[in-house]
């Protein structure tokens, strides 16, 4: 049914990248039980089986004295629990770690996927004459990116009630964190109708997390896509260069970002004390 | 006589100026909270981001939804 896959390397896609830009919709390849399976899906795909071969081969069974590949990841793990545990706290850490840890390395690897060569540049020609993409990167599509965020956002709602309990929540987002002794009663009513409007505005900022977590990494990854082969077809080779070095740092800060945010989130509610532990550590 | 010709979407582009604004400012402090205190740059770091985030979802908001 589809046609034939014609595998350019880098200096034709550049050409013919040109005149079209990127498609923001990503392109349906093939179907499997009526489920249509995109070029982003492929990728996710191909990219989560070799994360998971390189960690089997980089650290294998884990030991005491780790060899080169189980240091690297052991680097990489601690170097970012480090800069996550002064914001979900130390109580929440090890409890949040694994899905924050997943979601960096693989937004990581899922925006520097768009640099390798093939990726965004493999192309088939469809019945109706355009060039399409075989394999894109996986945060170029904002099904991907709607679907982290809908994972970070349902891991929110796991930790805050699992951990810090629904009435919490509530007090948190509605109660009247006023000092009762402080104020006369009167005052102290009055602030409560003051908090329980700044409740509705917080829920309301809460659910709009789903919108500018997706936007803020689709635009950018789409974006930088968009920018290298667009850069291609007006001065091949050596422009694009530059700029994918630029996406490198685009790619790490983005990552950095939305696992940061998640786990900003989950602290906001869960990690109140936070302030008095660290004066007793001192 | 026409100099110059604006298309595109006005709403969005006062969007993105806005929130490049926004995030030049956040930069500008937080490069000059390092230079005063260069031992607190790694939280001054998760800071700055987190206000770039904020800022720059303004942007986001400003091309998606302006029509």
């Amino acid at each position: 049914m589809r046609p034939l896959f014609f595998l350019s390397l880098l200096a034709p896609a550049f050409v013919l990248a040109s005149e079209e830009g990127v498609n923001p919709k990503a392109t349906d390849l093939f179907e499997i039980g009526g489920i249509p399976v995109s070029n982003t899906i492929l990728t996710t795909w191909i990219l989560t089986a070799l994360i998971i071969i390189a960690i089997r081969v980089l650290v294998g069974t884990p030991k005491i004295v780790p060899r080169k590949g189980q240091a690297l990841v052991e680097n990489v793990a601690s170097g970012l629990r480090d800069a996550l545990e002064p914001i979900v706290g130390k109580k929440m850490i090890g409890k949040t770690f694994p899905v924050l840890c997943g979601f960096f390395v693989f937004i990581l690897l899922m925006n520097w996927s768009g640099l390798l060569p093939g990726v965004g540049t493999i192309k088939y020609q469809s019945a109706d004459g355009h060039w399409l993409d075989a394999i894109r990167p996986a945060n170029s599509d904002l099904n991907t990116t709607l679907a982290l965020s809908i994972l970070s956002f349902l891991a929110w709602t796991y930790f805050v009630l699992r951990y810090a309990g629904f009435k919490a929540l509530v007090f948190d987002l509605f109660g009247n964190k006023a000092d009762k002794r402080e104020l006369s009663m009167l005052m102290w009513l009055m602030l409560g109708f003051i908090f329980l409007g700044v409740g509705v505005i917080e829920v309301l900022s809460i659910a709009s997390r789903l919108i500018s977590l997706p936007f803020r990494l689709y635009g950018n990854v789409f974006g930088g896509e968009n920018l290298i082969h667009t850069l291609g077809g007006i001065a091949p080779y050596v422009v694009p260069a530059i700029a994918g070095m630029l996406e490198v740092l685009v790619g790490l800060i983005q990552a950095f970002v939305f696992t940061l945010l998640s786990a900003v989130y989950i602290g906001l509610i869960c990690n109140h004390d936070a302030g008095h532990d660290d004066e007793h550590a001192h | 006589m026409i100099i110059a010709e604006i298309t595109g979407s006005l709403p969005a582009a006062a969007g993105c100026l806005a929130a490049a604004i926004g995030v030049g400012l956040v930069g500008a402090k937080a490069v000059e909270s390092v230079g005063r205190n260069p031992d607190a740059s790694a939280k001054i770091l998760v800071q700055s981001i987190l206000g770039m985030a904020l800022a720059e979802a303004v942007a986001f908001y400003a091309i998606f939804l302006a029509k």
